[in-house]
């Protein structure tokens, strides 16, 4: 934590990170967290009393960047640099001391950088920032409403389906997924149809994929630790009592859960936490699965992840990994070709398919 | 003031140090069993994969030589059709919030659903009236300087009496072990003046560690606070002298009554009727060799 919060030259620790060099003379391992460890105290376990401290609390532990509690709190001061209200001072310019001053939070400013400031023609990086643009991590120090450059899509938000979903587009009736979605054709990814399309009643459950306590990502790391693996031992699905019924699933029995990539089995948790959706009228179940098992460890299972397509955001390639529709039956999944004839049955039935073969339709 | 056991803290002369213990708050128990992994780090306790139980998200179960610390989950259904006492007017907006959420055609899980899930972290209560240590023929049992009930490995023979003297469950004997096992409140860190590894290691300060004395302080606050916000059914669980064991050394605070969590709600003392049994005993010893006597003496005649 000392290396990571850094040191001067003669070993003194830094308190912030404008005071890191790019000449070797300081030494950082995550700007960020520059001043963590400043004086040689863990900032992040002080503990003083809101009894004993105001409102903003500096003194509780540490936060990132400086010990800035509010980013950007320039912003409470108007451009001249004097608090918008009195009700509502927080940061503001204290002409005397020809600095920024406030309640009691480090001032999210360049120090000493008047309010009136204007940067000279070719002035680069913070000195090319305005005094009254608070800012400071956009290169105009202004805020944004929309991100106009940068993006693929955009530039304003809203709202798309996944690539596979049970559902229409509530909001946006015609483009029901993002148009721009990064598709691979693959025989081991074929697609789902989405909502309204024929085959789609064959995958008629949400499925949703998410994290538990106990075990970090996959569980390649947490799966080896003997003491978190029995607080977590095995990979269960999630469901609500109304879909047990719906597919005859015992609680604590067991329970295949198939897409068109493959099927998986998990131990089932019949629980009132799970909720059937109520969507355009219909009822929508969730099947719910955690994603931290695999073949290795001291625990092992499937790997919830490989029910779901590869579909990618175009902007950060990331997966749309937390969202799909499946099938769920009672019992253990088929070992062998019996697995493969499972899922080809269902891919048959469901309409899957493969990219380049996508149906056109008035949704493309 | 908490009450002492008999001849504790005298026995320890200088090295008595104020009765320690925990105030568990399961009101801010997260469920993230940092507790169980904390403790089994420190004390070096075997793993014990019990597989999956089906009991929400607890694979533990219960205490045991191999648990010292557990995390019990409780999903608790409220019934809309309950009694007509304080929690009434909650069930009444229980109700509406259910019907406004059929009107906005959305239903997920969230609070004051009329679901709960509640979370509460279980441990070694060591009492003031510790039945385990009373009937312990060995001395492995034994009440500390800082008033905590530990059991020492290299002087325990396996016998088990404190196993069933135990009213929680909470002594447990090691398999292919055969001692018995049990929460220490970190005898050692104490020694070292660090807190336990579970309370230092809780995130919310769920477990709290400190004198009792100003635990009961704090828990009595802490409960007149969610009294304030409507929690009528929160309680104080073993931090009453004159209850069954004479007070917890490591109480609680319960959200509902402590059958929800799977704990006795009247625990007492198993020794406590000891005498009055021996004193049955004896004088229905007396009788029968009264009678025998009177009968032979009768048969004389």
């Amino acid at each position: 934590m000392q290396e990571i919060s850094g040191r001067h030259a003669d070993g003194s620790f830094v308190s912030k990170y404008q005071e890191l060099k790019d000449d070797g003379s300081t030494t950082c391992g995550s700007w960020l967290h520059a001043g963590i460890y400043k004086d040689g105290v863990n900032q992040a376990a002080r503990r003083k009393p809101h009894t004993e401290q105001n409102w903003i609390a500096s003194e509780w532990g540490w936060s990132w960047p400086a010990n800035t509690h509010l980013l950007y709190n320039r912003a409470s001061a108007d451009p001249d640099g004097k608090p918008w209200s009195e009700r509502k001072k927080y940061v503001w310019w204290d002409e005397e001391k020809g600095d920024w001053t406030g309640l009691g939070d480090h001032p999210d400013f360049v120090a000493g950088k008047r309010p009136d400031y204007v940067p000279a023609d070719d002035a680069t990086g913070a000195a090319a920032i305005r005094g009254d643009a608070p800012f400071i991590a956009h290169p105009d120090g202004l805020g944004w409403i929309h991100a106009p450059s940068g993006l693929v899509d955009g530039p304003l938000p809203t709202h798309y389906e996944p690539h596979e979903s049970p559902v229409d587009n509530a909001l946006y009736r015609s483009e029901q997924r993002n148009p721009t979605r990064q598709r691979y054709a693959h025989e081991a990814n074929p697609y789902q149809p989405t909502s309204g399309s024929p085959g789609a009643d064959v995958f008629p459950f949400v499925l949703t994929t998410y994290r538990l306590t106990e075990h970090h990502t996959a569980g390649g790391m947490s799966r080896s630790v003997p003491y978190l693996s029995e607080l977590q031992p095995e990979l269960f699905v999630e469901v609500s009592p109304e879909l047990a019924a719906e597919r005859s699933l015992e609680h604590a029995g067991w329970a295949t859960i198939i897409s068109a990539r493959t099927a998986i089995e998990a131990r089932v948790m019949v629980t009132d936490r799970i909720k059937p959706l109520r969507i355009e009228g219909r009822t929508v179940h969730q099947v719910g699965l955690p994603y931290h098992w695999g073949r290795r460890g001291l625990v092992k299972g499937d790997a919830a992840n490989e029910l779901l397509p590869i579909v990618l955001d175009l902007n950060v390639h990331i997966a749309e990994y937390k969202t799909s529709t499946c099938d769920i039956r009672p019992g253990r999944r088929p070992r062998g070709p019996g697995l493969r004839r499972l899922v080809e049955d269902y891919r048959r039935r469901g309409h899957a398919y493969q990219e380049q073969t996508e149906p056109r339709g008035p949704r493309q | 003031m908490t009450r002492q056991t008999p001849a504790w803290p005298d026995t320890y002369g200088d090295e008595a140090h104020a009765r320690v213990g925990f105030f568990t708050d399961t009101s801010i128990c997260i469920g993230c069993k940092a507790c169980e992994v904390a403790c089994k780090e420190w004390n070096q306790i075997p793993a014990s994969n019990q597989g999956f139980t089906g009991e929400s998200y607890d694979n533990t179960i219960d205490l045991g030589a191999n648990t010292w610390r557990h995390v019990a989950f409780v999903e608790q259904r409220k019934s809309l059709d309950a009694g007509t006492d304080g929690a009434d007017l909650a069930l009444a907006e229980v109700a509406a919030r259910n019907a406004a959420a059929d009107g906005w055609g959305l239903q997920t899980y969230q609070d004051g659903d009329g679901l709960r899930w509640l979370m509460s972290s279980d441990v070694c209560k060591h009492c003031t009236e510790a039945a385990c240590l009373d009937v312990c023929p060995t001395g492995s049992l034994f009440r500390t300087e800082f008033g905590t009930v530990v059991v020492q490995e290299d002087i325990c023979n396996g016998c088990g009496y404190c196993v069933p003297a135990c009213p929680f469950g909470v002594l447990d004997k090691r398999e292919g072990d055969g001692r018995v096992w049990k929460c220490t409140l970190c005898y050692d860190r104490l020694k070292d003046d660090k807190e336990p590894a579970c309370a230092q290691a809780c995130p919310t300060n769920s477990i709290q560690f400190g004198e009792l004395a100003d635990l009961r302080e704090r828990a009595e606050k802490r409960l007149e606070q969610l009294g304030d916000a409507g929690l009528d059914q929160a309680r104080l669980y073993g931090a009453d002298d004159d209850d069954g064991v004479g007070g917890f050394g490591a109480f609680f605070l319960l959200l509902d009554e402590p059958e929800t969590y799977h704990l006795p709600p009247a625990p007492v003392d198993t020794t406590r009727d000891l005498g009055g049994l021996w004193a049955t005993t004896a004088a229905a010893a007396l009788a029968v060799g009264a009678g025998v006597a009177a009968a032979f003496l009768g048969g004389r005649r």
